[in-house]
């Protein structure tokens, strides 16, 4: 481990009880998390406290979580054609995955075959038939459901705000919601405009 | 022991055979016949007597009886099973059994399933398809598993033997399907093309269409882990030209329409495999692709599901009574209620392979529905804790299993959180467990409510399932689980241990309790050289031993081959330098990736420059 002070120490994360060996093996095997987590160590006041967006924001990316190789004990054959991961492959063919509050699975819809948000209106309501979901991507305020997707940030946003070229380059899923759940959600703010 | 063999082969013959003289009949009654006695039978009785002995296990023992017993054991044995491909040489095994018929080899050790192997390691095909073809052995079956295999060698394989019938590949790689496409051509009484979970290069040719129109014998085709495009109507005319076709795994490129045609020439199937039907059907094509299952009244298994929408998942309601074996754990786009409506029609249920999105609830389900269970196999749908995912399965669902489903006697179960209440609880309702592998997703953690380590637990599975052979443990274990272990575990063969234990001490448990040890594979615990070093002898009765990430040197590692030379010990290291720099060595130095493994032919000469062996 790293010659840090006793601010290291104590700042450092650990999954195990405290005190425990195997953990610092562990540690040395996640390089990435470690700079980071000791790099914002040492930032930090409090002792032992998770504060700060920054922090926030590790624990939900990735390497955060124990990204350590062949674990889970999943084969790789079974970790291409099943798990999320999978996924992140297909974006890139211009298909997303597409959630609607209340249906009860989940589709996908290939967001290369559509030329804008008009075209993806259309496209949502045709896969779920339910009308009204496209008018919330052209409208905004006047239906019921509202249009989100997540981006290439993880963050969720409003759709229909960005160009379509910028919109289908981000968007790594969409997801229809009620309105009256979309409020309090966390949804990133629109930008210059709010 | 020997003596009991001969006893039970005896009645065996007896019950089977009429065509025996009197005395020897009257013989094969009287149980006390010692060896030398039997050798005044001639060497066709004692041939005879030998076929009722299938198990490889039971024939090593008979060939170890008397030399004349073991000419004709040789002599007589026709299927060989090699667990680790570099423990002898196909030379060697051909010079032993000349008559051998159907061969199973295991390659690549079994961590190299999670990425912990290098690609290049080794486990080569080809030196045995060489020596099987050179030495005209009339081979019939040939089973692999973690093996490099090459189109070369398919193809050397498809023309060498001509009463060649099955080929069963799991987890291979190197090949491509111009390799099936030569086993499709000339293999003129092919039974069976069994592909799972390979890595094939899909060249989307026409490997079906090798598959001459003569070619009428096919009981066995799976392809579901090939990716690309077939010629559909290939298959469909290879289907209806098949009428000993049981089991049939298609791969995703085949649509719905194209099923239900393939299930309306085959109403005979036993066992199917799906594709992959993402959009949600017509009524019409969903009308007839359940008629077709209507009509396939044989129809005891099912898999494949990847990427289809529920709603074909309902297609196969009118015969779910009758399935004995469900594999659904590639279905991620099928929701957990979904799962749930449909396996708790599936009362005959003896095998079910799921993904944790059933969860507590739907294992609840599962055991008051499935009360033939006796395999069970839980994926995780969410490795990596991506989502924030309510509805994975926890410590309730096992036990729910283990006290609903009295005949489980195998259970792989990935989850997020364990206690050792339920273990106990698991352990005591459920003393037949053969295989209890339980994978808590985070490393080390705690019984979640005590927050103790999980010793306990795995102690009372092994104290109490006193038939368990394998066994995988997980979460915060100390020293003392493997001291449970190798006090309890007496018929324990396989091993699989990861971030656990304190000292050497652990591993020194299992070493010296678990007498029947076979395969031992550890990562990331800290077990160094004084474990390693303890007692070699050791590693002549176990087929390997695996570490990685622990506390062994280069030194202990020099020092174990030097007092074991029957033994292989191989070193991995993955850095870019390749094989060590001899000036650089430090005996101190720890060792990333240890393999052993006995063998009777030495060191290999494939061995890749990441790999070197002492």
């Amino acid at each position: 481990m790293e010659k840090g002070g006793v601010e290291h120490e104590i700042t450092e994360l650990r999954l195990g009880l405290p005190g425990r060996d195997v953990t610092e093996k562990m540690m040395k095997k996640r390089g990435f998390t470690e700079m980071i987590m000791t790099s914002s160590g040492s930032n930090s006041d409090e002792s032992g406290v998770v504060s700060g967006g920054d922090v926030e924001k590790i624990n939900e990316s990735p390497a955060a979580k124990s990204e350590v190789v062949g674990w889970p004990p999943v084969c790789s054959y079974r970790r291409k054609n099943n798990c999320k991961e999978a996924w992140t492959t297909k974006v890139g063919l211009g298909y997303v995955k597409v959630s609607m509050d209340g249906v009860p699975y989940l589709r996908k819809i290939d967001l290369g075959s559509s030329q804008d948000y008009d075209d993806l209106a259309f496209a949502l309501d045709k896969l779920f038939g339910v009308r009204g979901i496209g008018v919330a991507l052209k409208d905004g305020d006047n239906c019921e459901y509202v249009t989100i997707y997540e981006d290439k940030d993880g963050d969720w946003m409003l759709a229909g705000d960005v160009p379509w070229g910028m919109f289908i380059e981000s968007c790594k899923r969409l997801r229809i919601m009620k309105r009256s759940d979309a409020t309090g959600f966390g949804l990133q703010p629109r930008g210059v405009d709010e | 022991m020997n003596r009991a063999l001969c006893s039970r082969a005896y009645l065996l013959c007896f019950s089977k055979s009429k065509s025996l003289p009197f005395e020897w009949m009257d013989r094969a009654i009287k149980l006390q016949l010692s060896t030398s006695e039997m050798n005044y039978f001639p060497d066709e009785v004692i041939e005879h007597i030998f076929d009722f002995i299938a198990s490889h296990r039971d024939r090593n023992s008979i060939s170890l009886v008397s030399k004349s017993w073991h000419k004709i054991e040789r002599y007589s044995r026709h299927q060989v099973f090699i667990g680790n491909c570099y423990a002898i040489s196909p030379e060697r095994l051909i010079r032993r059994f000349p008559c051998l018929r159907s061969l199973t080899l295991k390659g690549k050790p079994h961590f190299a399933d999670f990425n912990l192997v290098p690609h290049e390691w080794g486990g080569f095909l080809h030196p045995w398809i060489d020596a099987l073809s050179k030495a005209r052995v009339g081979l019939e079956e040939l089973r692999l598993k973690r093996m490099v295999v090459s189109d070369e060698s398919l193809e050397l394989l498809s023309r060498s033997f001509v009463s060649f019938k099955s080929l069963v590949l799991v987890s291979c790689d190197g090949f491509t399907t111009n390799g099936l496409a030569s086993i499709a051509a000339n293999c003129r009484n092919l039974r069976e093309l069994d592909l799972q979970e390979n890595e094939i290069d899909d060249h989307r040719g026409q490997w079906l269409n090798c598959f001459p129109d003569s070619c009428t014998t096919l009981v066995s085709l799976n392809f579901a882990c090939l990716e690309g495009e077939i010629n559909l109507s290939a298959l469909e005319r290879l289907v209806a030209r098949s009428p000993n076709l049981k089991s049939l795994k298609v791969n995703r490129a085949v649509p719905l329409d194209a099923l239900t045609r393939l299930m309306s020439c085959a109403p005979q199937l036993v066992d199917l495999g799906v594709g992959c039907y993402e959009n949600e059907p017509e009524a019409e094509s969903f009308d007839s692709l359940m008629a077709a299952i209507k009509k396939c009244t044989l129809l005891r298994s099912l898999s494949g599901f990847s990427e289809v929408a529920p709603v074909c998942l309902t297609a196969f309601y009118p015969i779910c009574e009758n399935l004995t074996s469900l594999n659904l754990s590639y279905a991620a786009e099928i929701q957990g209620n979904h799962l749930i409506e449909f396996v708790q029609f599936c009362k005959r249920l003896q095998l079910l392979w799921i993904l944790d999105s059933i969860g507590d609830k739907g294992l609840e389900v599962v055991a008051s529905s499935c009360k033939e269970l006796q395999e069970l196999r839980v994926f995780p749908s969410d490795p990596h804790d991506e989502e924030d995912n309510n509805t994975a399965v926890t410590e309730v669902g096992l036990v729910a299993i283990s006290a609903g489903c009295p005949k489980l006697h195998s259970i792989l179960y990935f989850c997020k959180q364990m206690t050792n209440a339920a273990l106990i609880t698991v352990a005591k309702n459920c003393p037949n467990f053969i295989r209890f592998r339980l994978c808590i997703l985070e490393p080390t953690k705690p019984d979640h409510i005590t927050s103790q380590s999980l010793d306990e637990g795995f102690g009372a599975i092994v104290q109490f399932c006193k038939g368990l052979r394998r066994l995988s443990v997980s979460g915060l274990l100390t020293d003392k689980v493997f001291l449970y272990i190798g006090m309890y575990a007496e018929q324990l063969e396989m091993l699989s241990i990861a971030f656990a234990g304190d000292t050497d001490k652990g591993m020194l448990y299992v070493l010296n309790g678990c007498k029947k040890l076979r395969k031992l594979e550890i990562r990331d615990s800290p077990f160094g050289n004084a474990a390693l070093l303890a007692d070699v002898g050791k590693y002549e009765t176990m087929r390997s031993l695996w570490m990685s990430s622990c506390e062994v040197t280069l030194g202990g590692c020099k020092r174990l081959a030097r007092n074991a030379p029957w033994l292989n010990v191989e070193i991995i290291n993955e850095n870019e330098n390749g094989r060590m720099e001899r000036n650089e060595e430090d005996e101190r130095e720890k060792v990333d990736k240890l393999y052993l493994y006995r063998t009777v032919v030495g060191t290999r000469k494939d061995a890749p420059p990441c790999v070197t062996i002492l």
